[in-house]
This record gives C-alpha cells, sequence and structure tokens, in this order.
C-alpha cells in the first residue's frame, strides 16, 4: 500500500468533516474540474483552482490556480498566480465556499474529548444533584405553605419544577440537534443540575449567614452571585453546542454578562443612588443563629449626619442637572 | 382667582379669594397659587369678579403650613367701592351649631354661597383646623367662610371626600397674622423655595418638639414595650388577623396625623406616621415563622428618586434597647457601659432611611424600620416615618422611637432594673 503523505479534510458548514482525500504524491490538484484529484461541486471554485506542490527541501507550497476569487489561507487572500509555502503541519485553506484542512504527518492532535453523554455511573453526581435541588425547592415550598396544607398545594413544585428543568433541557438540546445533529438531552441535564443546584443554594445558605454576621454586604451580593452562576451555566451549555467554539463562547458570555450588568447597574443607579436595589437588608436571622453583637442605637443615630452628606452630594447634582435644564433657580 | 400658563393664556388652576383691609389685598389657600409661587417665570395670576370684570394679581406672601395667601390688585384702584370682608374678632367666640356661609366658585360653575354649620376645631389635629359642616368642592378653596354678620371666620381649605358634608377651614386668625405680616411685602417674582423651607423649618422644629414631649403610649403587647404615639394629634386605627387563621397571626396599629402640609400638587410633608405589627407564629414553627417574618420587613418601601427627593439612603444596624421603656443607658455614661447595656438589651434590626428633599435645603424624610430579634416564633416590626424634619429633629425623633421598645420583663427573670450596670 501506497504511504499516505497527506490528509485533505472537506469540512461542512458546522465544521464537521464532510468528506476526506488521502494525499499519496505530490503536486496535489484541487478543483472543479474531473482531471483534479480533489475534485470540489462548488461553483464559487474554478476547474483548476490550486495546486500543493513539494520542493526541493520537501516543504510544501501552495500555487493558486486560474480562479478569481483566489484561496483563503489562514485568514489571508492569495490571489491568481500566486504561491505561499505551507508550514503548519495542519493548514485551514478555503477554496470558494468551501473550507478544507490540510493534514501532514507531524501536526499536534488535540487531546481525546470525552463524550458528552457518560456512563450512568460517572453521572452519579449528576443524579445526587438533582435529590439535592429537589430536596431543597420543596424545602422552600413546605416553608411557603401553612402547617396542614392540601395535598394539591405540592403539585406546583413537586410538576412544575422538573416540568421546567425538562423544558430548559430540551431548548438546549434542540440546539444541539441544529448544530451538533444530535439530540443531546441528557448531557444538557447532567450540565445543567450543578450550576441550578449551585444557585438555588446561594439562596439558602448567604442571605442567612449574612443576617446571622449582620453583614448587608454579603447579603447584597446573593443576587449578582446568582446572575453569575447564571451565566456560567449557559456558557456550559453553548460549550456543549459549539464545543469547537469553546473560547468565543466564553468571550460572549462575558461581553453578554457586563453589557447586561452595565445597563441594569445603570438603571438601578438612576432609580435608588446605589449599585443594588434593595435598600437595606431584609433577612432577618434566626435567634439561635444571631451572632452580631447589638450596639447601642446612639452610635446608629450619630451615623446619620454621615448619610446626609451622600445625599446632600446628590441634591446638588440635581440643582446642577436642573440648571442645565433651564429650570427655575429652586431660590428666593 | 385663576393661575394661567404664561405661554397659553389657559388657566391651570382655579380658586376662590376675598378683599380684605383697604380693598387691594386679596386671600386666597396658598395651593390654589403654588404653581406660580414655584415657577413665576411660567405663570401668572388673574381674578375675575361675579360680574365679569377682570385684572391681574401680586403675590405678596404665603403661610404654607396653614395654606393661606395673600395677593395685591396689580391696579389698586381696579375693585375700588366694593369694601373687604372684616375679621371676625378672636375673643368673640362662635357657638357650635352656629349657621355661616362659606362662598367660592365650585368647579369654575359660577360663583356659590354654600350654607353650612360651625362645628367647632377638628379634634386631633395638628393644626388648627375649624370644622364645616356644609358642601365645599373643588374651586370655593381660598373663599371667605362668614358668619351672618358677614365678618370671616375661616378660610375655605379642604374637604373629605369619603363622608358627608364635612368640610374644613383656616381660622381666621391666621388670615390676620399673615395680613399683618405680608401687607408690605415686595411681590414674589423669583422661585419662593428659600420661603416655603424657612416656613418647614419652623413647622418641623415645633411639630418634633411637641412629638418628643409626648411619652409613648402603652400598645398592650405582653413581651414588648412598643412605642405607640399619644392621640393628641394622631390618630390610631388597629385591626389584627382572623382567629381561625392557619398561618402567621398578627395585630396591627396605624397612626397617622390628619395634618398634612401642601407644597406642590406633588408633593406633600410635615407629618408623622408611626405603625406597627405584632406577629405570632406559635402555629408555624421557627423556620417557617422566620421566613413571613423576613418578608414583611422586605414588604417596606423607602422612596425612589423623584423630581422633588433622592432616592432613600439608609444605615443598617443591630441595636439593643437596654433599658425598661427609657433611655438605653444612663445619659452621658461611658460607653463602654452603654455597649454593654445594648448586648444584653431586647435585640432589634433597625434601619434608618433619609431622603433629601431637592428644593427645600435641609429637610428630610426619615423612615425607621425596627424588628425585634430574640423570640423565635413572635416579634414586632415598627416603622416611624417623619416626613419633611431636619437633620437635628431626625436624630432625636429616631432615638426617642428606638427607646420606645424593649422588654417588659428580662428573658429568665424578675421585670428588669431601670438602668443596666
Amino acid at each position: 500500500m501506497t504511504e499516505r503523505l497527506a490528509l485533505i479534510e472537506v469540512l461542512d458548514r458546522d465544521g464537521h468533516v464532510l468528506r476526506s482525500a488521502d494525499v499519496l504524491q505530490w503536486p496535489f490538484s484541487i478543483g472543479r474540474a474531473l482531471n483534479q484529484q480533489l475534485v470540489l461541486d462548488d461553483p464559487y471554485v474554478a476547474a483548476q483552482h490550486a495546486r500543493v506542490t513539494q520542493d526541493d527541501n520537501g516543504g510544501l507550497r501552495l500555487m493558486v490556480g486560474d480562479t478569481d476569487n483566489g484561496v483563503r489561507l489562514q485568514g489571508r487572500l492569495h490571489p491568481r498566480g500566486s504561491s505561499v509555502a505551507l508550514v503548519s503541519p495542519s493548514t485551514a485553506l478555503q477554496l470558494g465556499l468551501t473550507r478544507l484542512v490540510l493534514r501532514q504527518p507531524g501536526e499536534a492532535l488535540a487531546p481525546e474529548r470525552p463524550l458528552p453523554v457518560q456512563s450512568l455511573s460517572s453521572s452519579r453526581n449528576a443524579w445526587l444533584a438533582a435529590l439535592a435541588l429537589l430536596a431543597l425547592v420543596m424545602a422552600d415550598h413546605a416553608l411557603q405553605l401553612d402547617p396542614g396544607a392540601d395535598a394539591t398545594a405540592w403539585l406546583p413544585v413537586l410538576v412544575g419544577t422538573p416540568g421546567a428543568i425538562v423544558a430548559w433541557c430540551a431548548i438546549w438540546a434542540l440546539m444541539s440537534k441544529l448544530f451538533q445533529h444530535r439530540f443531546d438531552f441528557l448531557a444538557h441535564l447532567w450540565v445543567a443540575l450543578p450550576w441550578l443546584l449551585a444557585i438555588e443554594a446561594v439562596e439558602w445558605v448567604l442571605p442567612q449567614l449574612a443576617a446571622a454576621l449582620g453583614w448587608p454586604l454579603l447579603w447584597r451580593l446573593v443576587v449578582p452571585l446568582q446572575v453569575l452562576l447564571v451565566a456560567i451555566l449557559v456558557r456550559q451549555h453553548l460549550a456543549l453546542l459549539l464545543p469547537q467554539h469553546a473560547r468565543r463562547m466564553t468571550l460572549a458570555v462575558v461581553m453578554a454578562l457586563l453589557s447586561g450588568s452595565a445597563v441594569i447597574l445603570t438603571f438601578t443607579h438612576n432609580a435608588t443612588d446605589r449599585f443594588s436595589r434593595p435598600p437595606y437588608m431584609s433577612t432577618l436571622p434566626l435567634p439561635a443563629w444571631q451572632l452580631a453583637t447589638p450596639q447601642p442605637a446612639q452610635a446608629l443615630v450619630q451615623q446619620l449626619e454621615g448619610l446626609t452628606q451622600g445625599l446632600q452630594r446628590r441634591v446638588a447634582k440635581a440643582r446642577a442637572e436642573a440648571a442645565e435644564a433651564g429650570e427655575d433657580p429652586a431660590a428666593d | 382667582m385663576r393661575t394661567l400658563l404664561k405661554t397659553q393664556d389657559s388657566q391651570s388652576s382655579v380658586g376662590s379669594g376675598f378683599l380684605v383691609e383697604d380693598g387691594t389685598l386679596l386671600v386666597s389657600n396658598y395651593h390654589v397659587v403654588s404653581q406660580y409661587a414655584l415657577q413665576p417665570s411660567r405663570h401668572r395670576l388673574v381674578y375675575s369678579t361675579v360680574d365679569g370684570q377682570q385684572g391681574a394679581l401680586e403675590l405678596l406672601a404665603f403661610d404654607v403650613v396653614h395654606d393661606l395667601a395673600l395677593l395685591r390688585l396689580a391696579q389698586p384702584d381696579a375693585l375700588a367701592g366694593r369694601g373687604a370682608v372684616k375679621l371676625r374678632p378672636a375673643d368673640e367666640a362662635l357657638p357650635r351649631g352656629a349657621r355661616i356661609f362659606s362662598l367660592g366658585n365650585p368647579l369654575d360653575v359660577g360663583f356659590a354661597v354654600a350654607e353650612g354649620t360651625f362645628n367647632g376645631q377638628v379634634e386631633r389635629s395638628f393644626l388648627p383646623t375649624l370644622f364645616f359642616g356644609g358642601s365645599l368642592s373643588a374651586g370655593m378653596s381660598g373663599g371667605p367662610a362668614l358668619d351672618d354678620e358677614g365678618r370671616l371666620v375661616g378660610v375655605n381649605v379642604a374637604a373629605r371626600r369619603d363622608g358627608e358634608q364635612v368640610s374644613f377651614l383656616v381660622p381666621a386668625e391666621f388670615v390676620r397674622n399673615l395680613v399683618a405680616s405680608g401687607r408690605s411685602k415686595a411681590p414674589i417674582v423669583a422661585p419662593a423655595w428659600a420661603e416655603i423651607t424657612r416656613q418647614l423649618l419652623q413647622h418641623e422644629a415645633n411639630l418634633s418638639g411637641r412629638f418628643l414631649q409626648l411619652p409613648w403610649r402603652e400598645a398592650g403587647h405582653a413581651l414588648y414595650r412598643i412605642p405607640v404615639p399619644q392621640e393628641q394629634f394622631m390618630r390610631c386605627w388597629g385591626r389584627g388577623s382572623p382567629q381561625a387563621v392557619r398561618g402567621l397571626q398578627f395585630e396591627r396599629s396605624d397612626c397617622e396625623m390628619d395634618s398634612r402640609v401642601f407644597v406642590s400638587g406633588s408633593l406633600l410633608t410635615g407629618f408623622i406616621t408611626v405603625r406597627h405589627e405584632a406577629y405570632d407564629g406559635s402555629k408555624l414553627g421557627a423556620l417557617r415563622f422566620s421566613q413571613r417574618y423576613s418578608d414583611s420587613f422586605r414588604n417596606e418601601f423607602i422612596g425612589l428618586d423623584d423630581r422633588q427627593r433622592t432616592a432613600g439612603q439608609c444605615l443598617e444596624q443591630t441595636v439593643g434597647a437596654a433599658s425598661r421603656g427609657g433611655r438605653a443607658g444612663p445619659a452621658g455614661g461611658p460607653e463602654a457601659s452603654a455597649r454593654s447595656a445594648a448586648a444584653n438589651g431586647l435585640p432589634l434590626r433597625a434601619v434608618v432611611c433619609l431622603r433629601a428633599y431637592k428644593k427645600l435645603e435641609g429637610l428630610y424624610d426619615l423612615s425607621v424600620l425596627v424588628a425585634t430579634l430574640d423570640k423565635s416564633t413572635a416579634g414586632v416590626q415598627g416603622r416611624f416615618d417623619a416626613f419633611g424634619v431636619s437633620l437635628p429633629s431626625a436624630q432625636r425623633l429616631t432615638q426617642h422611637y428606638l427607646d420606645g421598645f424593649a422588654w417588659k420583663t428580662l428573658r429568665n427573670g424578675p421585670a428588669l432594673p431601670n438602668a443596666t450596670p
């Protein structure tokens, strides 16, 4: 059998390999004509579009043929008649609308990627997360209900919570079907469960801890932390959807998170002069968990003066804005 | 009397007024001319007599607290010979049930005389106000209420819409004071925020001073001393949850002042409200009670930024109410002693919020929220609001309110001594 010198892969629109052609000798011709070694069925490709040759030193060169569209190599367009050395052992080319990858011996292979759907034993943690999540949601619902509530009062949480999670994962699985051509429901479910559990756990633990310690700042972190966890959850789903673009997905989620946060913080600040909407920590500690030492009321009263300084700055700003808008000055 | 938009000549408010003194001065309500007082560059004031004569008016002075305004004819002799309303002497008390006649221009329909009875002073009103048993409609504001000799008893100011013939008059004595102090003043041509601020600061000092002098009333709670105001100038309403309710049981008390000061259509100020809810969660258990107790504490609105006031900014702290219904520790005592007393006192979560008035410099809305933290299935949450107070008053009122909370007895022992060592 003749030794394979290289491999040329033709990619589909999702970046998956559509077919591949063995290169058994140099030069290797690519085009739409039947006499080419790799025939591309692409109306934007010329009859003799390109040729890969080997020079005296054994290095490969791409010779661009008689084409109007040229060849795009690593993002750069090479016009008709030009030639370029192919240094990298794995080179991405675009001829017309067709994307190719030229793979040579010695290329560095990416490590084997784990299958998205793992075996049942390795997904034990996911099941545990599911149970813990359901337990937390049920406990939350139990607290909302008065003692002796009717059994039907449990229906919303027993049906609604699993239903909502299934619907969420089904939407992601449908998107997987679009991009990956497979309905990855379980994979998305396994991604969602631990993060949903983390979001719910933050809701349970942090407000109580903040109330017990008397730390309003910690209490104010609950919502931002949950938003961050939701962003991570979405990023994980996206990485499953488009594993080859995981870094871009991370970047997109970070950008969305930053711009969304900026918009919300701006609106919040306009309405409240704070970056957190609740004006005070509203969670009250259980007496047994009340760890903050009560202070004399006088200390709180004395701090009021400091509060007015910030308010007066806001008043001065409002007056400056009113003057700019041409309103009557607030003076006699 | 009409307030007109300068650019359109369309009326933005309609009220009534009457001539006093030499027939060149008019009295009306502040709220009839408030748009002019706050934005004189955009408005002008005109009168229109019963027989159709019209002319311009100048605003000389106002009493924002009692809702009165003093105006002058721009052409002094325009209404010459029409006479003026005389004030009923202060020492001639009018008997309850006496007939009086309220004059005005109801709903801008036309001049009307409404007959009714004089019913003395409104009870539990901080600002002296007369109770007129007759009908007042919008547009009659600022008109005179006269006795059967045509002398001024009061000035039409307001009416309750949830009752029949329950209307209110500003007593004539405040008209007398305003005329005396304002007759020789120069007309107001710039926004009068500074003068309104001055009058409101005087009012709040008076209100806070009187409020602070009154001891708190007993709320009748088994465990706690809860601050409930005396009802000299406040009215308290109570309600509770039905006994059969499985969940959280509560009793609620709402105390409010009737008297409020009108500054503009979007700003009423100069009053105090006090509220508390006593919760019993013995049917719920500690965890469920804690959840509902926190929900209730969250359900308090602290104002957002608007045209008149800044958004509320809050301080929060766990404080100890140290003594039995009195001051928290000996006044001027060592700081360590106060700290120790607080640490051993009734633990309260206290939130104190202030909103600053953007155009009334030095005035704030104060809100104090309090929740007791010592019981796992019972508690009291209180809210104290003072609208339009200075910083020193806000500090004193906050201290006064927080001092109003205490245990009735020690948790595991006899009645609490007055001062904890």
